[in-house]
């Protein structure tokens, strides 16, 4: 929602990638908020804008529906951090969820490569 | 199970976590302290924006899922308008009768006096009057010598409270030019401190007021908006009553008009001693005002226990004191007389003394009750059959993935919206209907409906509400999802059981219809025989109103009324004109014994000698319209020096005077001291009221008695009665332009105001047994036309192997008609119970009135009848094919 004015070519994440994002992010391991914002950003190649409001919205989202679980924990510096970790349920979410953004990803990929080709009446 | 909600502040921590994380780790890729912090916090965007979203998330969530299940069951009965609004109809309908009978026994009945604690106030009764002595009410009113030992004991009482209306009916009061009516009450001077009510404005009334007899007033809240608009510039200023110059010092609380129920009171005044203003509007007495008069118990009384102290306490303390108090001026008792017994009794039930109110209200109570039954198991048999039609619909929703939590969620939204819908009408229904039942039932309390009535309803509502959920609940949970896989609707919908259950309904519903339908019959019945009873006299062009001039002397009083007479004989229009001292058909009358010959007459083991006397002028009986069976009646020649003269009615000469020409003998009051000789015999007619037995009655001459005080005109005009009133106001304010006309109306309406709780009650009852037999058409056509429904492809087979469009039709009715029977021989026991509680409200008609059941019994099975026609219609017009190729 906030689409916050960038003068590089970042862009906003689009509508319920986020939670993709951040399950696939957990499935390398339990991190804190600070660590999967961090993670994102650099995995994405620094292509990805999260907006770290929405990221912990999201979190607590996740945690809601049991598909992510939260501790509080201390970080390798030694600072207080709350830790999600992926539960059984979310990992089946991740999978399903993956498979359902490969199949958007190439339906989309196919019909930007054909739209180039102009259509004619009575080919 | 379900953790704790995370807590907002938990959230807050979090980001604080993250923003030193963050700094952290700026500062590693060498950013100082400071620029490290500005910069992980300006990364972040608007923590207080992420805080503010984090709070609102569940309650927007939570919100938005009841709008939304609140939008989804809305859209789903306005699909079906034809069943929302029959189901929200019936239920205000239902609702409303009983909200409105409810609101009505709660202000009557149930409710508290607007006063400080009270629990702790209670009404001084008397088992009995002293002999000797005059009363008002025979066990509700005391002397003064006895409201004045009462309230200076310290026995458990206090303070002991006297108060007394100013007249029978109405006062004349004037403020400004013209005059006008108010009813008004003399009360002591702790009235308003003793019940605890408040004085909004000015002040109210001390003891220093009532040992002074004051002249000062309090209004009440609604006369003073009624009369004054609230103006509170009325205080300080004059109100004549009866002539007797009043200030008013103050505005009692909104909402107390006196301590009785059912009556509203305009001003009260501190007890006073004078002329005008004696109890009850009544004249003095050999002389004697009410307070110096041991032999009139007048006052009524009303007192607080002392905190701790119970109601027996407080009467075995004070039971002596007041059994010697009691004779206080009246010498000792007499050899055999039954002391009179103090009694203390709880101000609710001041009113349901004299069952004037408190049977019917409980007849009524219960009948609505049935009705609201009928209508509550009406609506709930309308959402089985439409919940039992969509389990197509909900095998669908579920095959597609909604849970039956969702599925419940809609049945309860929906059920939630109809009591909504239909609760919210109710109360405009029953706030309108107390309205108009005030007016007829001359009750002049507000029934508005208040919080007590409205809990009532809403607990009524609570509990349809849930009825209502539940009931579609066992359809909606045995609605499976392969279910929808089944396309034919016989198949789908085939549950006997249901429809059992449809019937069984349907018949305890005839039953209550019949018991409402006998009631309503007999009150009917009842009205009908208490309209029609002659009146043994000719009502019709006559009109009588109250007039009470200030009468310094009797000379003085006869003068006033024979000049009174003579003006308004002189009137155009007028036949003739008489003056009575009680009102025909007012309930009022003046009992007592009377000497015959000399002697009380004897009388059969214990029967009553009471003879209901009145004091009239002449020309009495020509006006009425009674014929006189020998002699004459009073003429303007009988006065204060000739012989002083009676008249008697049949029955006085049947049981007292039998075997005799009563002419001539002499009659006389009981102690003795006034004798007349009886100069003629009318023929029996009603005195106090329609419904009343023929009594001994008897009449003297006012011109003659040693007692003038406020009379009543009774006119007889050729054309509308009430058009000779303007013409009659002038002439009275001629006499005192204080006067003004008390309770003017038409004779007739007069006696009919004696039965009109009857009529009320019977027209309700009325009422309630066509809501309910309407109500029970719909419940009887919604169960058999879907039944039918359910039957086409029945029928259609039916009739493609042969059977005939009259057998179909019968099949139809026939059931209907084993409803009907069985509705009826379940309800004929039940009216028979209802007829035997009814009894004592009944006039000319027996509980087992063959009519009454026999035209409810035909009125349920008309009802049924016309009811199923149209499903038996529709059946026979299944055309086989269309049915057979619709599945």
């Amino acid at each position: 929602m906030t689409t916050q004015e960038t003068n590089d070519d970042r862009i906003a994440l689009l509508q319920g990638t986020l939670d993709l994002l951040i399950l696939k992010t957990l499935a390398l391991g339990s991190c804190h908020g600070q660590g999967v914002a961090r993670l994102i950003q650099r995995q994405s190649e620094e292509v990805f804008f999260v907006d770290h409001g929405s990221l912990y919205l999201a979190l607590q989202r996740l945690e809601d529906k049991k598909w992510i679980s939260a501790k509080w924990g201390v970080s390798e510096n030694n600072r207080k951090a709350r830790f999600y970790t992926l539960t059984s349920k979310g990992r089946d979410q991740l999978a399903e969820k993956t498979g359902e953004w490969r199949r958007l990803a190439r339906a989309m990929a196919l019909i930007l490569d054909n739209s180039m080709v102009p259509r004619t009446e009575e080919a | 199970m379900l953790g704790r909600k995370r807590s907002a502040e938990d959230f807050a921590e979090e980001i604080k976590a993250h923003l030193e994380l963050e700094a952290d780790e700026l500062k590693r890729d060498g950013l100082d302290d400071e620029e490290a912090r500005w910069k992980a916090r300006r990364t972040f965007g608007n923590v207080r924006l992420a805080q503010e979203r984090f709070y609102l998330k569940d309650r927007w969530a939570a919100l938005d899922k009841t709008l939304r299940d609140l939008r989804f069951a809305f859209r789903s009965l306005r699909q079906s308008p034809g069943f929302t609004l029959t189901a929200v109809l019936t239920l205000a309908l239902g609702m409303g009768a009983n909200t409105a009978v409810f609101s009505v026994m709660n202000a009557v009945l149930l409710r508290s006096l607007p006063v400080f604690e009270p629990n702790r106030l209670v009404f001084v009764q008397t088992s009995n009057p002293p002999m000797g002595t005059g009363t008002v009410d025979s066990n509700l009113t005391f002397s003064y010598p006895v409201y004045d030992a009462l309230r200076s004991q310290n026995r458990g009482l206090s303070p002991v409270i006297a108060y007394v209306p100013l007249s029978g009916n109405k006062v004349a009061v004037r403020y400004g030019a013209q005059p006008e009516e108010a009813e008004g009450d003399m009360v002591s001077g702790t009235f308003f401190s003793g019940l605890g009510v408040n004085l909004p404005l000015g002040r109210g009334f001390s003891s220093q007021d009532e040992t002074d007899h004051a002249p000062v007033a309090v209004l009440s809240y609604n006369y003073w908006t009624r009369r004054f608009a609230r103006d509170p510039g009325v205080l300080g200023k004059t109100l004549y009553v009866n002539g007797v110059p009043i200030t008013i010092i103050g505005i009692s609380a909104e909402g107390f008009e006196g301590v009785e129920g059912g009556s509203s009171t305009d001003f009260w005044i501190p007890l006073q001693n004078r002329r005008e203003l004696n109890a009850w509007g009544n004249p003095p007495e050999d002389g004697k005002l009410y307070i110096d008069n041991p032999k009139w118990w007048c006052l009524r009384l009303i007192a607080r226990l002392d905190p701790g102290v119970s109601r027996t306490q407080a009467l075995a303390q004070l039971q002596p004191l007041f059994q010697s108090a009691a004779y206080i001026g009246l010498g000792s008792p007499m050899q055999g007389e039954t002391p009179p017994v103090l009694g203390l009794s709880d101000q609710k039930n001041s009113y349901g003394t004299d069952q004037k109110f408190t049977r019917p209200l409980h007849i009524l109570m219960a009948m609505v009750g049935l009705v609201l039954l009928i209508a509550l198991t009406n609506v709930v048999m309308l959402l089985m059959a439409r919940n039992a039609t969509r389990q197509r619909e909900f095998s669908l929703r579920l095959a597609l993935g909604a849970g039956r939590g969702a599925l419940l969620r809609l049945l309860f939204m929906e059920s939630f919206l109809l009591v909504t819908a239909g609760g919210l009408l109710a109360w405009g229904f029953a706030v309108a209907a107390t309205r108009i039942l005030g007016q007829w039932a001359q009750i002049e309390t507000s029934l508005a409906p208040d919080r007590t009535v409205l809990l009532f309803t809403l607990a009524a509502l609570a509990i349809a509400a849930l009825l209502f959920g539940l009931a579609p609940l066992r359809v909606a949970l045995a609605g499976k999802a392969e279910l929808a896989l089944k396309t034919s609707a016989a198949t789908s919908n085939s549950d006997a059981g249901k429809s059992r259950t449809g019937r069984i309904i349907v018949t305890l519903q005839l039953a209550m219809c019949v018991v409402l339908l006998v009631g309503g019959g007999l009150l009917i019945r009842t009205m009908r025989n208490l309209e029609n009873v002659p009146l043994g006299m000719d009502v019709n062009g006559l009109v009588a109103f109250g007039v009470k001039p200030d009468i310094p002397s009797i000379p003085e009083g006869y003068a006033i009324y024979a000049n009174l007479l003579g003006k308004l004989r002189a009137l155009p229009g007028v036949e003739s004109v008489t003056i009575m001292e009680e009102r025909i058909g007012s309930w009022w009358s003046d009992n007592s014994d009377m000497r015959v010959d000399g002697r009380l007459p004897d009388v059969a083991n214990g029967a009553s000698r009471t003879v209901r006397s009145n004091v009239v002028s002449s020309d009495f009986f020509r006006t009425l319209g009674v014929p006189i069976l020998s002699g004459r009646e009073f003429a303007d020649s009988d006065n204060v020096n000739s012989p002083h003269v009676g008249i008697i009615n049949e029955e006085f000469a049947r049981r007292f005077l039998p075997n005799t020409n009563p002419l001539g003998h002499s009659i006389g009051t009981d102690d003795g001291r006034y004798t007349m000789t009886i100069i003629g015999v009318v023929k029996d007619h009603k005195y106090r009221s329609i419904d009343e037995e023929p009594i001994p009655m008897a009449w003297y001459d006012y011109a003659q008695i040693p007692n003038v005080g406020g009379m009543n005109v009774e006119i007889r005009v050729h054309g509308d009665p009430l058009a000779i009133l303007p013409a009659a106001r002038k002439v009275v304010q001629q006499i005192d332009p204080n006067l003004p006309l008390i309770k003017p109306m038409t004779q007739r309406d007069q006696f009919d105001s004696t039965i009109a709780q009857q009529i009320l009650f019977a027209r309700l009852a009325g009422c309630f047994g066509i809501l309910a037999i309407a109500l029970v058409a719909t419940g009887l056509y919604g169960t058999l036309a879907y039944r039918v429904s359910m039957r086409t492809a029945e029928i259609g087979v039916r009739m493609a192997v042969g059977a005939r469009r009259e057998q179909v039709v019968w099949m139809i009715l026939k059931d209907s008609l084993l409803l009907t029977t069985a509705g009826v021989v379940m309800g004929i026991p039940l009216a028979m119970l209802v007829g035997n509680a009814l009894a004592a409200s009944l006039y000319g008609v027996k509980p087992l009135d063959a009519v009454s059941y026999l035209l409810a019994v035909l009125g349920v099975a008309l009802v049924a009848l016309a009811a199923s026609a149209v499903p038996a219609g529709r059946a026979a017009s299944v055309d086989p094919l269309t049915a057979l190729r619709t599945e």
